[in-house]
């Protein structure tokens, strides 16, 4: 029984590597990476941060269904430390950074927000800018996990009328001119499935999943809302919603969903308990790069742009 | 000779927040919170549709999003002189209220129960509880490894007086890891009507735009069912529990016990509120009045060219400060020191929350319900109404809210009238303003709006539950309630200043809507 179990993950990590040399790791699915990789020694360290941020996406950690949290936390992640789950507390927690960054133990750093540059004071842990931390923390990391829209595009933190110069991280890299490879898992708040997949892709391929130009894992974020949506058939057919309520493709109330990259309406939200559309709410674009928009919700005979001109 | 305690960052609670004290010998003799994040995301508004408000705002905040949510919904229904549909109402006390719930327990369980209880009490478990062995084992293994970082995150820690009582401790610890997925049950209870969870996208001014359908009400009502009996049972009992083992704490942390509260959870028609609004003053108890609210920017890093003294939507030209100017700040000791600014209800700080809740709703005798559960806990626990405001008290308030909103709830949910509307649509408000009200989990919440010729946003305010409570000094030079509640406490060890971090963890801060 044993033998076969051994010669049966060694298999799989043989067909993974094949299947990550002909470039179409996206096929590899969530149970995949369970089966392959339970060995707690490839933990991989953990380090995560806040920029100018709401705590969403780790409430939104904190949902997931597919691996239990406690899993997460003993058997395939080192987590060095988290804001809101480390006990550690003032000092310690600078202490811990720096012995992190002296031990030169490997490790992925995980950005929850923005990062202001234009006004660097607006965010600051222990007296010093979130932006000096990671100038210095940023280039030390194997890998960078921009967790949510904040920490990919900027999202609210960025919207027009902001004053911080807040940036994301593929923004704030390129500016800093540090090279670290950066996933981002846009998305408000970010999902949960998300960011284990890639954690455990990363701890058991030593790479990301495939990404697309903008360090999206092209697997959750190949497609748009709209592309795998409910209401597709609806809009073929020219059959739109007039108001809330009403059956119908919501497009000429502002759904997002055409200019919006996701897999919503494949995995919904909440363990796939719902999502915005299938409780007949017009998409919001909350994943897109130009979330948030100036409106989000139009009347069916509101002459605004729905579709941004320049996408 | 005077010394300082500094704990930045604060972990455990929402954001970026500084506390420093100066010490007299081991006790407080003043204090000094420091919100150090700031966006800008009112003032930013200006100029975006009047209902993307709901979506913008509620993103300050990604454990309340609801409560932003729906107070931007009740500004801009206001300035529609509208009501929501009484189905939408439901809708959404049912959603604010599952919400509710969850933080309540995030907030015992993720965020502040290891300060009582003593994690390391896992490595005595003789059980057979499979995630208690879980985490035993790996504690153990991780330990004997000589590892750079063993057992974070919950290691290192403030070495103090944890909880002694081995059954105490593992039943809490036990509470700590079955919570994670009864709140990711209650977050899906929000999905159902909200649409997703943070961030809920399906409250907008006029009602719910979620139709309260058979199946949704059904897996609803299931959700619930299988939820409720961990709120009722082990939370509550592990809040007692913590409770008798720190009895101290009821006399700890109290502050001026000045209690502001908003009304909330009205029935359908948006009248009868649950739980009642308003103030108590020197222990009295008085009716709310919302024109005696201004806020003062004397010690928050704004340039002030207007008087400090502002009320409501009377500014729209307050600037962030420059990073030089914030530098010259920080460099005098009587200088600016947070981005939070300072709220006064009659020019006195207040404490908002889940205390100033149960003692406002006990004293003004509107809910029989809550004065018979509050009366029960005083006899079990040997304490009065009056011992609410204080740590202990702040936590206990929360278990008993989390029972009767729960009881509330199940009575609301079957008011629901399946296949009428929960939505109806208006036009957004031209030149008109309106304000929403209502309590988030950390307590009374204020939206402001005000709207151009266009229907876009000319102006937008929002004072927040944690502006309330972690609030500077203000220019008559009153202490922010916090610094108030940490004033003349003894701590034991300034290196592990656990009683500090009790007190600032037991108003449950929030430094991104503080601050927005």
């Amino acid at each position: 029984m044993m033998q076969q179990e051994i010669t049966r993950r060694s298999a799989l990590k043989r067909i993974f590597a094949a299947i990550a040399a002909t470039g179409a790791g996206s096929f590899i699915t969530f149970d995949d990476l369970l089966a392959a990789d339970a060995n707690p020694r490839k933990a991989i360290n953990v380090l995560w941060l806040h920029g100018s941020s709401c705590t969403g996406c780790t409430c939104s950690l904190l949902d997931i269904e597919k691996v239990p949290v406690v899993d997460i936390l003993t058997r395939f992640a080192h987590m060095v430390f988290h804001h809101d789950l480390s006990l550690a507390t003032g000092d310690q927690v600078t202490e811990t950074i720096d012995k992190l960054l002296e031990s030169e133990e490997p490790f992925v750093l995980v950005v929850e927000g923005s990062i202001p540059v234009r006004m660097p004071h607006t965010c600051m842990v222990a007296h010093r800018t979130m932006d000096s931390w990671m100038q210095r923390i940023l280039p030390k990391a194997q890998a960078c996990i921009a967790a949510g829209t904040c920490a990919a595009f900027g999202g609210v933190t960025q919207m027009e009328g902001m004053d911080t110069g807040s940036m994301g991280l593929l923004q704030y890299s390129y500016y800093r001119g540090i090279t670290t490879p950066i996933i981002t898992l846009p998305g408000c708040p970010m999902k949960p499935e998300h960011f284990v997949y890639s954690v455990l892709h990363y701890s058991t391929h030593g790479a990301p999943p495939p990404l697309d130009r903008y360090g999206r894992p092209r697997r959750f974020f190949g497609r748009t809302v709209h592309d795998r949506c409910v209401k597709y058939a609806d809009f073929q057919e020219n059959y739109f919603s007039r108001k809330i309520g009403e059956d119908g493709c919501l497009l000429r109330l502002g759904c997002q969903g055409m200019v919006t990259r996701s897999d919503c309406m494949i995995t919904g939200y909440n363990n796939n308990t719902n999502v915005c559309l299938r409780a007949g709410h017009p998409c919001i674009g909350c994943s897109g790069e130009n979330f948030p928009r100036r409106v989000m919700f139009h009347t069916y005979d509101d002459t605004r742009d729905i579709i941004p001109r320049r996408v | 000779m005077s010394t300082k305690i500094v704990i930045d960052p604060v972990t455990r609670v929402e954001g970026h927040l500084r506390v420093e004290t100066t010490m007299d010998g081991n006790r407080v003799q003043s204090a000094r919170c420091s919100g150090d994040m700031f966006r800008g995301l009112e003032k930013a508004l200006k100029g975006y549709d009047a209902r993307t408000a709901q979506q913008i705002t509620q993103r300050v905040c990604g454990v309340c999003p609801y409560a932003h949510a729906e107070t931007a919904a009740l500004a801009l229904e206001d300035a529609m002189g509208i009501r929501p549909e009484p189905n939408g109402q439901l809708l959404r006390n049912l959603t604010v209220g599952t919400y509710q719930i969850k933080d309540f327990l995030l907030h015992f369980y993720t965020l502040c129960a290891l300060d009582f209880i003593d994690i390391t009490a896992v490595l005595g478990y003789e059980g057979r509880d499979a995630g208690l062995q879980q985490v035993r084992g790996w504690v153990q293994q991780e330990l004997a490894n000589n590892k750079v970082f063993p057992a974070a995150p919950f290691l290192p820690r403030y070495e103090a007086d944890y909880c002694t009582d081995q059954a105490a401790n593992i039943s809490a610890i036990k509470g700590y890891l079955d919570a994670i997925p009864i709140m990711a049950d209650f977050h899906k209870m929000v999905a159902i009507f909200g649409g997703k969870s943070p961030h809920p996208v399906a409250i907008e001014a006029g009602g719910v735009t979620t139709p309260p359908t058979l199946d949704r009400i059904a897996h609803f009502r299931t959700l619930l069912a299988t939820c409720a009996p961990f709120v009722r049972e082990q939370y509550t009992q592990d809040v007692i529990a913590v409770a008798q083992a720190f009895p101290g704490y009821f006399r700890e942390g109290r502050g001026y016990g000045n209690m502001l509260s908003y009304p909330y959870l009205p029935d359908a028609n948006g009248d009868n509120f649950f739980f009642a609004g308003g103030v108590t003053i020197d222990g009295e108890y008085r009716a709310l009045e919302l024109d005696k609210i201004t806020e003062d920017h004397t010690y928050a890093y704004y340039y002030d060219n207007s008087s400090p003294l502002l009320r409501p939507l009377q500014t729209d030209t307050l600037r962030p400060l420059s990073s030089v100017d914030f530098q010259a700040q920080q460099s005098r000791s009587d200088g600016k020191y947070s981005w939070g600014r300072a709220p006064r209800y009659d020019g006195l700080p207040m404490e908002v929350g889940p205390a100033a809740r149960i003692i406002n709703t006990y004293k003004s005798g509107t809910n029989s319900e809550l004065n018979a559960l509050v009366n029960r806990f005083n006899r079990q626990l040997d304490i009065t109404i009056d011992d609410y405001a204080s740590v202990m008290g702040r936590h206990l308030s929360r278990a008993i809210l989390a029972n009767l909103t729960l009881n509330h709830m199940e009575r609301q949910l079957e008011m629901l009238q399946p296949g009428k509307p929960a939505f109806s649509e208006h036009p957004v408000p031209r030149n008109a303003r309106g304000v929403g009200i209502t309590e988030a989990t950390r307590g009374s919440l204020s939206h402001y709006i005000e709207t151009d010729s266009r229907g876009l946003i000319r102006n937008y305010e929002m004072i927040v539950p944690t502006t309330w409570n972690m609030s500077p000094r203000d220019g008559s030079g009153n202490q922010g309630p916090v610094e108030q509640m940490l004033q003349n406490t003894v701590v034991a060890d300034a290196a592990n200043p656990m009683e500090l971090a009790r007190i600032v963890r037991s108003t449950d801060p929030c430094i991104g809507c503080s601050v927005h």
